[in-house]
This record gives C-alpha cells, sequence and structure tokens, in this order.
C-alpha cells in the first residue's frame, strides 16, 4: 500500500513522561497543523501507551481539583485528529505496542510494523525524534 | 551554506550531553551556517543569567536564540529574567521555522 507524503513526521520514542516531550511534541503537531502541514505521528517504545485504549478518556481524579476532569492522552490525540481530519495520521508500533501490553490501541489509530518506519521516514519532508527507545 | 534549528530541551543538571550539543551548535554556527537555538522545556533554565556562556558566544556568531514561553511559564520563570540577547517565542513560530524548506531540524 503505498504511503501518502507528509510535511513532517513526528517520532516519539520510549517513555512519554519521563521528560516534557510529549507536550513538545502535541504543542508542535498542533502548530503545525494550523500552519496547514500535514504530519504524521510515529509511536514507538513506551510511548505506545499514550493511546492505549485502557487509559480511557480522563486521567485519575485530581485530588487537588476533586470537580475537574483532566483529558486523557488518547483524548488528546482524538482531539487532534478529529481538529484536523484528513491532515494528521497517527501511528503505533505494533511490535513495541505488543511488547508492552498497549492493546489494543483507540481505534483512530494505525498499529504499523515497525518494518515500514524507514519508508514512512522517506516519505515525509522532515522527521524529528522525540526521546530514545 | 545551511539553515539548522537546534532545539535543547534539558537542562545542564543531565550530563554532558547538553553541553556537547550547545558545542555542536557552536561549531555550526563558526563554520557559517545559520543557527537558530531553541531553548524548550528544561532547556530553558539555561537562559537564565550566568547559566550558559555558550549562549553569548552563540549569539556573538549571529545565532538567534529562541526561548519557549510556555516552558518558562510551566517552571515559573518570569520571561523578562531571561538573558537580553534570547527572544522568547511561542510554538507558532518554532513550527514556522521548522517547517521552512531547507532548515535542518534537531531535537536534543
Amino acid at each position: 500500500m503505498p504511503i501518502a507524503r507528509v510535511d513532517l513526521m513526528l517520532a516519539a520514542m520510549g517513555a512519554p513522561h519521563l521528560s516534557s516531550q510529549t507536550t513538545s511534541l502535541l504543542r508542535l503537531a498542533g502548530a503545525s497543523l494550523a500552519r496547514g502541514a500535514e504530519i504524521r505521528i510515529w509511536t514507538c517504545g513506551y510511548a505506545t501507551m499514550l493511546t492505549a485504549e485502557s487509559l480511557g478518556a480522563s486521567k485519575p481524579r485530581n485530588v487537588l481539583d476533586w470537580g475537574g476532569s483532566y483529558p486523557s492522552t488518547p483524548s488528546l490525540a482524538r482531539e487532534l485528529l478529529a481538529t484536523y481530519p484528513g491532515s494528521v495520521s497517527w501511528l503505533a508500533c505494533r511490535f513495541c505496542s505488543d511488547e508492552r501490553g498497549a492493546t489494543p490501541q483507540i481505534p483512530e489509530v494505525r498499529l504499523e510494523t515497525p518494518m515500514r518506519f524507514g519508508t514512512h521516514m522517506a516519505a515525509a519532508g522532515k522527521t524529528i525524534f522525540f526521546g530514545v527507545v | 551554506m545551511a539553515d539548522y534549528l537546534l532545539v535543547e530541551s534539558q537542562g545542564g543538571w543531565l550530563g554532558p550531553g547538553t553541553e556537547a550539543f550547545l558545542r555542536d551548535a557552536v561549531s555550526v554556527a563558526e563554520r557559517g551556517d545559520r543557527v537558530w537555538l531553541l531553548l524548550i522545556e528544561n532547556g530553558v533554565t539555561g537562559a537564565l543569567p550566568g547559566h550558559w556562556p555558550e549562549l553569548a558566544t552563540l549569539t556573538g556568531l549571529g545565532t538567534c536564540v529562541w526561548v519557549d514561553g510556555y516552558s518558562l511559564e510551566e517552571r515559573g520563570f518570569d520571561p523578562a529574567v531571561v538573558a537580553g540577547a534570547v527572544t522568547v517565542v511561542d510554538m507558532d513560530t518554532v513550527a514556522g521555522k521548522l517547517l521552512e524548506p531547507g532548515v535542518r531540524v534537531v531535537w536534543h
């Protein structure tokens, strides 16, 4: 299956909460999409857990804000995909997801074999890596 | 001459990697390439006065040093306290530079 060309591929590798890299990735994705770019997000390693269906729609209650509700990372991914339909895709490495029990993924995310990572990179104008697997 | 957007996201306390990245930025600027250095996440601490002397070297070489305003605010820093030669930017500005054809990006 041919892979559509995109302007930018953002590859999130490794532990997504070790730093603020997930926040930066989502901010950059949103800013790029707002400028009309077409982007692809690829998660590997523990970053695949960002869109695991088991996380639900919201985070556990904040004891300091008992009545508040905070979106889970799958919800943030869904919001990005819904806000820019056709301009952004989200892929999760199948091997990494399976190995870490990060399945099932939310239906909006496509599982992809790591064997096609290079092909996806080649179809992107630029690829930026966040973190280390 | 090539254009580079180099992004430093880590604080200097995490080891020699950040220093090495900044030295690389200086090397790239010294050979005549155009460099935009973005400090983001914990990297914004490097813009506090007296922290990273490499920033003065870089600005002296014509490098644009950017500091992410969101990261500053998240960490409780008043944008006014960052060193005078840096520019506080938002992610839209970063995206604009990153998406420019020919700009090479490295995110550390």
